[in-house]
């Protein structure tokens, strides 16, 4: 060996701080800076160091609605992404007998996420809306008499929009933790006398833990993130932590809101690392 | 003249991070041209060893001199050496012809060229016919032959063999060995074959060298190491053996009698160089072939003979001799190999009582280490 | 293990109850649930898309809900002539530029990062925890970061840098990701054998590592190329004056309030699928000749 092994990896890992310190170090400092900044009132910062936009932020009733709402958000997309993304990987995995037919079935799941997401939400109107496919079924049908407004333009239709976006990435990280379960483990509690619901019980969810848990890192990030869906879904009726961020930039307020983003950020990387904490992700993904 | 082939470590060591220490101060010469296998069981430090001398791993200590050069700190590629490894590392994506000519198309041979070498290559190994295959179609023994022709094309001086048997089937690799031998004739370089195998060992080296935690027990030619073991270690790995041991009682007339624990006093030679005292406690070996099953009454001549008496716990038939495994001495095993001819004569069942005799000459001490 | 300790410890009688037989060829009744949930899985998860394919091909009287009026191309030619629906060609133009550079700097730097994690080096958690981070910050805080980064500096934000940069500070986080997956099935014994038979390191990387993951690189490919040409919150405030597809669509879905809105989203759609299926392509063609077993991950 010539080279010292740690040199060689920096040289390898230096195109990735390249990007990194430039596009997320940096640019979370200078937010964290501003967010200590007064504002002139018309979008102009005065540097100076004051904790009155953090104190703002933390004890405004305002902000606790924020986060219950997106919080709110958070939990229902994270628990029906959850349930439809298991059984769905559960399905492909250990119901599916050709693997070939497996993974022509998951790339069949993978393939609406090739068009773009604002268009994906559009195309909610012409099915949920009151003139809409299912209203319009269902007062054929006769089975309602008025259209439902609740389908679209509320919580409902947020958290149908979120799941359908992501539910995706609840099915790719479980799916490659189901599918390097020995299948000789099942067939031992099968001999043992294990019922399904056992061996899904027992064996099948500790041994996706990490898939798990990288699929609700990456649902309750984007759900805690986003803020165009909510808005638009709820017909405005609903607000986010970011939807209220982007106002608030709009307006130019720009250390009120950089205090909100980095409270929102913390709390961020705070839920991560907690559930980094119950699977080592880096041993689990590389084995 | 020092030969292109053969291999001296010196006090080879190796520790991971001060602590841990795999292998200690190592010396041993393997002569050019010699067949040399390195046998313990898992983590005893023979993999590191092969993996110093191909370059794979640095020593932490000694010397490592390979035709008269010391090659330590010197890449795999400049030591002469080629190593197949254990499941043989094939490379997925490459045909049998590519694996093979993969280390003259790294020093730029042009196509025609290597494929002509290799060609030539294939043909030693007959695989001809499936030179156009991928590794995974092809089956335990080919993937070997692959393995052995990839690493001999560098014409090394020194191929290095990390248990290149043990993901093979009994009969394959019964096969394999008489094919490893072949290939080491005709190719007429020193072979370092690492294993835990101990048939396999005594069947293939011209020098058997027996590793435990790190040290060498005993080096020297097959016979010597599974006949004449030096100590308990070497007795109870080789296999073959019953060891007891005791306390030595008396000595004279060349012998010594020494008694062990609740049991009956036994006899053996002295050994030439090996010192012993009254109240030494000692290890001596009986070949279990050496052992004669008699029934209870019959004569024996306690000049010449040891006798224990003992019962039958098991009994195995292997072909050409039956195991007879007896309670003779006190958790500890004993067994018996009698001859398949001369068992079923008198078969003895489970339960029988019999007198495990063995001419006192064929008892050997051993070195207590 | 506790989990066989534990199903040992079920009554005999429950557990022979509960025991499940050897199939007899057919499929038990959960098969069907999961079927029918994976079915109606799909169905609504085409079923919106689908809905605006076809409203796409309405003719001049279309509204935004069925019933469907007609059947034409009006929107389709509506939406590359009308001036008043923004530059749809340029941003199109502008995404895809944007994403193909997304993809390949995100199949090299990715690489390399899953290469130099394979070994400890001092400092590497500290680069895993940066790039969760990255990962899992909130993309509109980072774009608005970046545009006052460059404010600062001085620097004019674009598409083709402050916004390049941002996205890839959402796509190799992911890539790196997926290169893991994918490494961990990589032996390293292949490496030593190369470096055994006389590769340089250079030569081991192209002639053994590149080869054998090609597949795992054309998903880390497939995964920066849809990120990107999807990517809304980070580019939003850092593409400068010229707006990608995502922004364009955005600005229009606020201001248009016809199909050719639909129309937009059923090219975008053809474009997609067109790239991304050369790329599967590609895969199913390399894992052929390699004669692996189809279907192997």
């Amino acid at each position: 060996m010539t080279v010292s092994r740690p040199l060689v990896g920096w040289l390898y890992i230096s195109p990735l701080m390249l990007v990194l310190i430039p596009f997320f170090v940096l640019p979370i400092l200078v937010v964290m800076v501003a967010s200590v900044f007064e504002t002139d009132g018309f979008g102009g910062l005065i540097p100076t160091f004051t904790l009155a936009n953090y104190r703002n932020v933390l004890t405004s009733a305002l902000t606790f609605n924020l986060y219950y709402e997106t919080v709110k958000f958070t939990v229902l997309t994270w628990f029906f992404t959850l349930v439809l993304g298991f059984f769905i990987a559960y399905f492909l995995v250990f119901h599916v007998r050709s693997p070939l037919l497996a993974i022509g079935l998951f790339l069949i799941c993978t393939v609406p996420f090739w068009t773009s997401n604002i268009i994906r939400m559009i195309s909610w109107i012409p099915l949920l809306g009151k003139e809409g496919l299912i209203n319009s079924a269902l007062l054929r049908l006769g089975l309602i008499h008025e259209p439902l407004t609740f389908l679209l333009y509320s919580s409902f239709a947020v958290v149908v929009a979120y799941v359908h976006q992501l539910t995706i990435f609840m099915i790719v990280p479980i799916f490659n933790s189901m599918a390097r379960i020995d299948k000789r483990v099942v067939e031992a509690a099968v001999d043992a006398g294990a019922s399904r619901l056992d061996i899904m019980r027992l064996i099948v969810v500790p041994l996706s833990k990490s898939g798990i848990a990288l699929g609700s890192i990456f649902v309750a990030s984007i759900v805690m993130g986003d803020f165009f869906v909510t808005k638009v879904m709820s017909g405005g009726s609903s607000a986010s932590v970011v939807g209220a961020f982007y106002e608030d930039i709009s307006v130019l307020q720009y250390p009120g809101a950089a205090a909100s983003a980095i409270v929102l950020t913390v709390i961020l990387l705070a839920m991560v690392s907690l559930i980094l904490r119950t699977v080592d992700i880096r041993k689990e993904i590389t084995q | 003249m020092v030969s292109r082939g053969d291999i001296e470590l010196a006090g080879l060591s190796k520790s991971y991070d001060g602590v841990h220490s795999v292998v200690h101060g190592i010396n041993l010469k393997i002569p050019d041209g010699a067949y040399c296998c390195f046998l313990g069981p898992s983590g005893c430090g023979k993999t590191t060893i092969l993996r110093m001398i191909a370059g794979h791993e640095d020593p932490t200590d000694g010397e490592i001199v390979i035709g008269g050069e010391n090659v330590v700190g010197l890449a795999p590629v400049q030591r002469g050496t080629a190593m197949m490894f254990q499941s043989y590392a094939l490379f997925p994506h490459l045909s049998v012809r590519d694996n093979i000519a993969f280390a003259l198309r790294v020093r730029g041979m042009s196509k025609a060229d290597r494929y002509r070498q290799t060609d030539a290559m294939i043909e030693k190994v007959r695989l001809t016919e499936l030179a156009e295959r991928l590794p995974a179609q092809l089956s335990g023994g080919q993937q070997q032959r692959v393995a052995l022709a990839r690493a001999a094309i560098t014409e090394p001086r020194v191929l290095l063999l990390d248990e290149p048997l043990s993901a093979l089937d009994e009969q394959l690799r019964v096969q394999m060995r008489l094919e490893l031998q072949r290939m080491q004739r005709e190719l007429g370089i020193t072979f370092v074959h690492v294993t835990h195998s101990q048939l396999e060992a005594i069947a293939l080296a011209d020098m058997v060298v027996v590793m435990e935690a790190g040290q060498i027990k005993q080096a020297g030619p097959a016979r010597e190491v599974y006949a004449s073991p030096m100590d308990r270690y070497v007795a109870e790995f080789l296999g073959g053996q019953n060891v007891l041991s005791g306390k030595v009682e008396t000595i004279e007339g060349g012998r010594l009698m020494f008694a062990q624990p609740d049991r009956m006093t036994l006899a053996a030679p002295l050994r030439g160089n090996l010192r012993v005292g009254i109240g030494d406690r000692i290890d001596v070996a009986v070949r279990r072939d050496d052992i004669e099953l008699l029934r209870p009454n019959a004569a024996i001549s306690p000049q010449n003979q040891s006798a224990l008496s003992s019962r039958v716990l098991a009994i195995e038939y292997q072909g050409s001799f039956v195991k007879v495994m007896l309670d003779a001495i006190a958790d500890e095993e004993f067994v018996a190999y009698v001859p398949e001819r001369v068992f079923f004569k008198d078969p003895l069942s489970i339960g029988d009582v019999v007198l495990a005799t063995w001419a006192i000459d064929h008892a050997r001490l051993l070195e207590r280490t | 293990m506790s989990a066989a300790q534990e199903t040992a410890a079920l009554a005999p009688a429950r557990a022979k109850q509960r025991a499940i037989s050897p199939s007899r060829g057919g499929r038990p009744w959960t098969f069907y649930v999961l079927a029918a949930l994976f079915t109606f899985y799909v169905v609504a998860l085409y079923g919106p898309m689908i809905c605006i394919y076809i409203l796409s091909f309405q003719d001049v009287r279309g509204g935004l809900v069925f019933p469907m009026k007609g059947l034409s191309l009006h929107w389709f030619i509506d939406l590359f002539t009308q001036v008043r629906t923004g530059d749809v060609k340029g941003a199109f133009d502008r995404s895809i530029k944007l994403a193909i550079l997304v993809t390949v700097i995100t199949v090299v730097v990715s690489f390399m990062a899953a290469m130099a994690f394979r070994r400890r080096f001092p400092g590497d958690n500290v680069v895993f925890s940066l790039m969760i981070g990255s990962l899992v910050a909130p993309g509109l805080v980072l774009g608005i970061g970046v545009g006052l980064l460059f404010n600062a500096l001085g620097i004019d934000t674009s598409w083709y840098g402050s916004a390049l940069g941002a996205q890839l500070s959402w796509t190799l986080p992911f890539g790196v990701l997926v290169m893991f997956a994918v490494m961990s099935r990589f032996n390293p014994a292949w490496e030593e054998a190369a470096r055994d038979l006389g590769a340089t390191p250079w030569q081991t990387i192209r002639l053994v590592i590149i080869p054998v993951l090609a597949p795992g690189l054309v998903a880390v490919a497939l995964f920066g190329f849809t990120l990107s040409y999807d990517e809304f919150a980070r580019t939003l405030q850092t593409a400068g004056p010229q707006n990608t597809l995502p922004l364009e669509i955005w600005s229009m879905t606020l201001n248009v309030t016809s199909p050719s809105l639909y129309a937009l989203g059923t090219v975008t759609t053809i474009i997609s699928f067109t790239i991304i299926g050369t790329a599967l392509g590609a895969i199913v063609l390399m894992q052929k000749r390699r004669g692996a077993r189809a279907g192997g991950h």
